[in-house]
């Protein structure tokens, strides 16, 4: 997936600068940045969401621009918001099971379910339980769980770990792990850069809506403006 | 075997419904026909509604097309056979709701609530002043019938609603609801639940989200259509009344007293508003009053309406606690469940 010098205005005001970004196949990207930088309004332009101003986003070079919420993800693009609302008059099985109606892959429904739930082992138990009837972190568990059972070429994760107890992060790390191991590529927007999981392949951090620094997560810390923005102290 | 009471009584009140006929005097099997009418009616109101999360304030129109429909294949056109007045009541269902669901389905809350509104008094505006074309306040003759073919000449019309024609919408209403419990619990009821549910989330998800609603319009204006085809044929008239806004104030009553939320709720309040209606017309000439206190009474203790009322009661009755003797865990359960995804390990 690509997306070049997307300008999106919200009211009038520029929230998104001439992003640039681009996740290959199996690749797991982050995109990092405080709370207002701009990531989810990124997300969801990508999702088709939000209409730039300006800018392209493509996906395995079919252009996007224009293409309604549902045609993206129909595509191949699953979206787990940050949100994680799931649907809750249906059960942990239902909403794992929606998505493999909406897109036909090589996969069949029900390896597609099996993966979900290999992905989030915990989630197995809940089959019959009531989306209300869940926690924040198992919430999150099936709201990423059910955008995997998509089959989706590419994962948008909006700060899969934000909120959760510390006891819940690392049951969400290993199932993102998971997802990469699957060959799904993956790009998570995060606001700690102390969340970005270890296997991490590139990282891209944006700030007011530009992205200031892109490139290996271990040199992030090199550029002093970029190191202040990701310690969140500049 | 959680669901063996619930069919029992299915059956009961199948075979209670069934006996009407034979045990009580005609009046009551007479008094039942519109309830046929408007069972099926809501059925499909309550794809909508309850499954799709769209309240219609304007859905009477679809009765309204039925027994006009019915009019007019029977009484113009002299076809008097009734399976191909269903037909073609079904098929103007599914004309008009076509376009006008394909505009309305993009809008929700309030605003679908107020064009359906606004299209229902559109409606009833040309059958009203339409005159020669629609008979205008006095309506059009719905004439009486063939049923599946036999002209039933013996029997006068009372007679004939208490007899045939109630079975054969006992018969109809429950074809009717097998289609819709088939519906509503494939893949095409999830995805209209999903949509009731947070249609932004379903649209991420790649749900196309007006198709669905569109084919719950139009599935619910066709059930309308055929319920008013019954009423039609019942009354022998077809009426600007019937497409009023109040008529379809009528069936968003009924549906909230049997319980929206549940499957067979709009057929209960379809049954016991017709009954009360009866029974509250001969004691007063306030029965209006009462009904919306009524109503009232409902909506503040009873939301999930008389449906709610009686699961409650059910699970009350075979509550362990209310039994002598161990606790058992329900048979449904597998070794080590305590409830509904819910273990033994979880709990310690």
């Amino acid at each position: 997936m690509t997306a070049g010098n997307l300008v999106v205005d919200i009211d009038g005001s520029p929230i998104l600068r001439r992003v640039s970004l681009e996740v290959s196949a199996g690749e797991l990207v982050c995109l990092v940045g405080r709370n207002g930088a701009g990531k989810s309004t990124t997300f969801r332009t990508i999702m088709g969401a939000r209409k730039p101003v300006s800018g392209a986003i493509a996906l395995e070079g079919r252009e996007l621009l224009g293409l309604a919420p549902f045609e993206i993800a129909r595509l191949g693009i699953g979206f787990a918001p940050e949100e994680s609302e799931v649907f809750g008059d249906l059960t942990v099985a239902e909403n794992i099971l929606l998505p493999t109606w909406t897109r036909a892959t090589q996969r069949s429904a029900t390896e597609r379910e099996a993966l979900a739930y290999r992905v989030f082992p915990r989630l197995e138990r809940y089959r019959a339980r009531g989306g209300q009837q869940l926690s924040g972190g198992e919430r999150k568990m099936v709201s990423i769980a059910r955008a995997l059972a998509l089959d989706p070429k590419l994962l948008l994760l909006d700060e899969p770990t934000e909120g959760l107890s510390p006891a819940v992060v690392p049951s969400i790390v290993d199932g993102i792990g998971s997802i990469r191991q699957l060959g799904h590529a993956v790009l998570i927007a995060e606001s700690n850069l102390h969340h970005v999981p270890d296997f991490a392949d590139r990282l891209y951090v944006i700030e007011r809506g530009e992205i200031i620094y892109a490139g290996a997560p271990a040199d992030v810390r090199k550029d002093l403006a970029v190191a202040r923005v990701v310690d969140g102290v500049g | 075997m959680r669901r063996a009471p619930s069919v029992i009584l299915i059956v009961a009140a199948v075979v209670a419904l069934g006996l009407v006929p034979v045990l009580a005097p005609p009046f009551y099997a007479n008094l039942l026909v519109p309830f046929y009418g408007y069972a099926i009616a809501l059925l499909g109101f309550n794809l909508l509604f309850g499954y799709g999360g769209l309240l219609s304030f304007g859905h009477a129109m679809f009765l309204g097309l039925g027994a006009y429909g019915a009019a007019v294949i029977a009484g113009v056109w002299g076809i008097k056979e009734f399976e191909i007045v269903l037909i073609g009541a079904a098929l103007a269902g599914l004309v008009v709701a076509l376009p006008l669901g394909w505009l309305v389905v993009r809008y929700t809350g309030i605003f679908f609530g107020m064009l359906t509104l606004a299209f229902g008094m559109l409606t009833h505006s040309v059958l009203f002043k339409f005159y020669h074309l629609t008979g205008g306040d006095s309506g059009m003759r719905v004439p009486r019938m063939r049923l599946l073919g036999l002209e039933f000449a013996a029997y006068n019309k009372i007679e004939l609603m208490a007899g045939p024609f109630y079975y054969y919408c006992l018969a109809l209403m429950l074809i009717a609801a097998f289609l819709m419990w088939r519906i509503v619990h494939s893949p095409f009821g999830l995805h209209l639940r999903s949509l009731r549910d947070n249609a932004q989330k379903a649209l991420y998800l790649g749900v196309r989200v007006h198709q669905f609603r569109l084919a719950a319009f139009v599935i619910s204006a066709i059930y309308g259509a055929i319920g008013g085809a019954i009423l039609g044929f019942r009354t022998g008239l077809a009426d600007p009344e019937l497409v009023y806004w109040t008529h379809s104030g009528h069936l968003v009553f009924m549906t909230v007293l049997g319980g929206f939320s549940s499957f067979l709720g709009p057929i209960i309040g379809a049954l016991a508003l017709t009954l009360l209606q009866d029974q509250l017309q001969s004691y007063t000439q306030y029965w209006r009053f009462v009904l919306g206190a009524i109503l009232a009474l409902v909506v503040i203790f009873l939301p999930r309406g008389l449906a709610g009322l009686a699961a409650d009661v059910g699970s009350f009755l075979s509550s362990p606690r209310r039994r002598p003797g161990p606790v058992q865990l329900p048979e449904h359960s597998q070794p080590g469940v305590l409830g509904p995804g819910l273990r033994r390990d979880d709990v310690a």
